[in-house]
């Protein structure tokens, strides 16, 4: 069996390289249909610029050169693992997505946990207590927090807590008047997690809610329920053993996709918070035409989506002893 | 609107309370600069962030007067041709060498006038820059630079060092994004995303300043939670847009914070719409004069700016007049009560009478991608042309795609925007009217492609005009005839509001408001 699966993972990831080659080529030519290049941007920012300026820029950024000649190059750089260089920082495109993982790893990964955890707990408490004013409130909140616009969440959160109560800071991931150390400098960022993460796992955590409740809904109507209730199973065995068991399986599925989607951060939430994530940083190269850098992390983005549902479906045949890989 | 006192205050530093040493700046720049290499780049966030650590030879007083900085003082020739600079003692580079002469001549020679936007037009006349001593940098000028002085300060032509960037690749210095000045602030770190942490140069030439311990310059996307910051007292001071207009009022009744719209006047930003002259019926100038007329600036200060402005009469902004260089004596009035009737009995005079649907023509109006208030501004003008006969369409896309229409295809009829008119009008206004300025693929120059011999030649005068009195004369036919070509509709005077806590004083010290480098600003303990 190991060695099925490893088998298994080698060939995955031989048929992940012409997916990543077939990704590059064709986020390239989409971000090529754009009009307008990193210089007009730049030259724009600047307020005037002389042509022979311009035209140096273009020549020293490489956008002087055909089109499938910038294409070969980009993908033989990107082929060495070079992510090449954003000429509108001034600093190699790794460097900058590095410095953003760490910010858009607390806030995702604290986010995920807190709307997979307690999404799935509500779901159960619902689904368990079918019908009763328990289920109608939570699927009333999940509908409610799912239906607010996440931007008016942040602020709304911001004017109680930051503004009128003063318990939480309105944005940013430290006190930039303090510059605290050591453990300190953990608790003061875990201060400013509080607001962006509780914004950005209510929207998910409601939609974790209404899969799990369904999930559980659909598994305790099976034949195997009717099996284990007539062979005079305990409910409660019931329920934790084998429906919740196999009630999980889509909610798995379901974090799988989200987690993939996790480096892309959240341009919203980060942006109302002040959350220096990613999302945030290829929000803005897209507007400014930072080819390199937007090109950097949608590679970056379609490398993790691939790592993740690799493990998702590894995860499957441990929960499901079914499922053959 | 503001409150005039408070502007006082700022501006003069009262006597009875004497400057505290100490605290921390945090303020708020919008959006996050994209380096930190103003002598690569004259965008706003960069300066406004990179002024603290670099400096120039001048600074500008409150009334445009020049005064010292890196340059204790100056002589001018008779002729204009040579400046003579004698160099502050003493002054050393963050990283502890000294600057010298050697410093301004290849900062001006070999870093501004060869890679930075501006340099290579401005410092053009500039054909060297002598070194007789370590404390004297002699400019030989070509030809007589009057709007030369005002733009030697920090923001527009920052000193760079040489022994940092002499034989490396000026644009891909390392430095770019880690600035080593000679300024009051030394750049200590810079997380992306999040703020630059600069602190106090202790070595400062300027004996006992700056006052305060560090500068943290913030960066948050989003307008209301900058608003949010200011009221939470996270942020202490932002300006130039980063609080918006909207928000002002608000902010101004909280007792802890102030707002003025002082400290622009370098900048004097100017709110137009250009039309593409080679394309009919915008070659015609009773169209656009018609046009002109049309357009209600009152209105469009007052409700779609929320009043910050001041309506436009010409090409000169009105803070110019302590120059001289300002005037309306006969400069068309396109403010006048009659002005419907007047666009009206031009645009038949131009033939183009009302079809039976009551529409002379249609045009497609082009907005400024710069937000809200430029997507009023064009639902505006469609509403007034409309009144006169002109079916408008409106259009607008983001900025890349935008300037690309407008200053490379020329693909546009009448568009939005609006320009830095610069401390001279040979730096800001030149640029937009010169023939010698239709320079295809650059940004914010002549996309009206406008040129007629007679401006040229007013133009090229006032350039190198030494006499300020000649010089008025000149800019006043030049006011005269632009406003009455019009190929560009002078809309309104543009003004930004500096919100900051009152904790705080001696903000705004000139025209460069928060451009300046803050060695004078202190913070109540």
């Amino acid at each position: 069996m190991p060695n099925a699966r490893l088998r298994y993972v080698a060939r995955r990831i031989v048929q992940a390289i012409p997916i990543l080659l077939a990704i590059v080529v064709l986020n390239f030519c989409l971000l090529k249909l754009a009009p307008g290049d990193a210089v007009d941007v730049l030259a724009g920012e600047a307020g005037s610029a002389t042509p022979e300026y311009m035209a140096e820029l273009r020549a020293k950024f490489g956008l002087d050169q055909p089109l499938p000649v910038q294409l070969v190059r980009y993908v033989g750089q990107i082929a060495t693992g070079d992510f090449g260089y954003s000429f509108r920082h001034e600093m190699p495109v790794w460097d900058l997505i590095v410095d953003r993982l760490g910010p858009t790893a607390i806030l995702m990964v604290t986010t995920i946990v807190l709307a997979v955890g307690v999404g799935v707990l509500l779901g159960l408490l619902a689904a368990v207590n079918l019908n009763t004013w328990k289920d109608s409130v939570i699927s009333i909140l999940a509908l409610v927090s799912y239906a607010t616009p996440l931007f008016w969440v942040g602020l709304m959160l911001i004017v109680v807590f930051s503004i009128n109560l003063g318990w939480f800071p309105t944005s940013g991931m430290e006190n930039v008047a303090a510059f605290y150390e050591g453990w300190d400098r953990v608790w003061d960022i875990a201060h400013h997690l509080v607001l962006p993460a509780i914004t950005l796992s209510l929207f998910y955590l409601a939609l974790y809610t209404r899969l799990m409740r369904a999930s559980m809904l659909e598994q305790a109507g099976m034949d195997y329920v009717t099996t284990a209730r007539a062979k005079g199973v305990k409910e409660g065995r019931i329920t934790f053993k084998h429906i919740l068991r196999n009630a999980l399986l889509p909610v798995l599925t379901m974090a799988g996709v989200q987690v993939s989607a996790m480096i892309g951060g959240s341009v919203i939430v980060e942006t109302v918070f002040g959350w220096p994530g990613l999302g945030q940083l290829a929000f803005e190269s897209l507007f400014a035409r930072d080819l390199n850098l937007l090109l950097g992390i949608f590679f970056l983005s379609a490398v993790l989506v691939l790592v993740v549902n690799l493990l998702v479906d590894i995860l499957y045949t441990f929960l499901d002893p079914r499922i053959e890989l | 609107m503001l409150a005039a006192a408070g502007i006082a205050a700022s501006l003069v530093a009262l006597p009875a309370s004497a400057q505290e040493s100490g605290g921390t700046l945090v303020m708020v720049t919008q959006p996050e600069p994209p380096n930190l290499a103003p002598y690569i780049s004259t965008s706003g966030p960069i300066g406004q962030v990179a002024s603290k650590v670099y400096e120039g030879l001048v600074n500008i007083g409150p009334d445009f007067e020049i005064l010292p900085s890196l340059a204790k003082s100056w002589e001018i020739s008779d002729d204009g041709l040579t400046y003579t600079f004698s160099l502050q003692e003493g002054v050393t580079w963050h990283d502890g060498e000294p600057f010298t002469s050697a410093d301004v001549q290849f900062g001006i020679m070999d870093v501004l006038r060869e890679v930075h936007p501006r340099g290579g037009s401005l410092l053009q006349v500039i054909e060297s820059v002598d070194t007789p001593d370590d404390l004297t940098a002699v400019l030989n000028l070509s030809e007589p630079a009057p709007y030369l002085l005002v733009a030697l300060n920090g923001y527009e032509s920052p000193i760079v060092a040489k022994h940092i960037f002499d034989g490396t690749d000026i644009r891909g210095n390392e430095t770019a994004n880690a600035p080593i000045g000679t300024g009051p602030f030394k750049f200590v770190e810079w997380q992306k995303g999040q703020y630059v942490r600069m602190d106090k140069n202790e070595d400062y030439w300027q004996d006992g300043k700056p006052y305060l311990d560090r500068v943290v310059v913030r960066f948050i996307a989003d307008a209301a939670t900058r608003t949010a910051a200011m009221e939470s007292e996270e942020v202490l001071l932002g300006g130039f847009g980063a609080i918006p207009n909207i928000d002002v009022p608000a902010l101004e009744e909280l007792p802890y914070l102030e707002a003025t719209t002082e400290g622009y006047g370098y900048f004097a930003p100017m709110m137009q719409l250009q039309f593409n002259t080679s394309k009919a019926p915008y070659d015609n100038e009773k169209v656009r004069q018609a046009i002109a007329y049309a357009v209600d600036r009152d209105f469009v200060v007052e409700n779609i700016w929320f009043g910050f402005g001041k309506v436009a009469t010409g090409p000169i902004s009105s803070l110019f007049e302590p120059t001289g260089l300002y005037t309306t004596d006969g400069v068309i009035d396109y403010t006048v009560d009659d002005r419907i009737e007047k666009a009206n009995a031009l645009l038949d005079e131009a033939g183009y009478p009302r079809g039976d649907n009551g529409i002379r023509f249609s045009m497609v109006h082009d907005m400024t991608p710069y937000g809200e208030e430029w997507r009023r501004f064009g639902e505006y003008v469609k509403q007034a042309l409309g009144e006169v006969g002109i079916a408008v369409d409106l259009r607008y896309e983001d900025v890349a795609t935008w300037l690309k229409r407008v200053y490379t295809d020329y693909d546009y009829e009448m568009s939005s925007n609006w320009l830095f008119g610069l401390p001279d009008p040979v730096i800001g206004v030149h640029r937009q009217f010169h023939s010698d300025q239709i320079r295809q693929g650059t940004v914010f120059v002549n996309g009206m492609l406008w040129s007629t011999p007679e401006m040229d030649a007013l133009m090229d005068k006032a350039k190198t005009e030494n006499d300020p009195a000649a010089r008025a004369e000149l800019y006043k036919e030049f006011q005269q005839v632009v406003t009455e070509a019009a190929p560009v509709i002078f809309m309104h005077e543009m003004e930004f509001v500096t919100v900051y806590n009152t904790k705080l004083h001696d903000v705004v010290t000139g025209p460069l408001g928060i451009y300046n480098n803050f060695a004078d600003m202190w913070m109540e303990q």
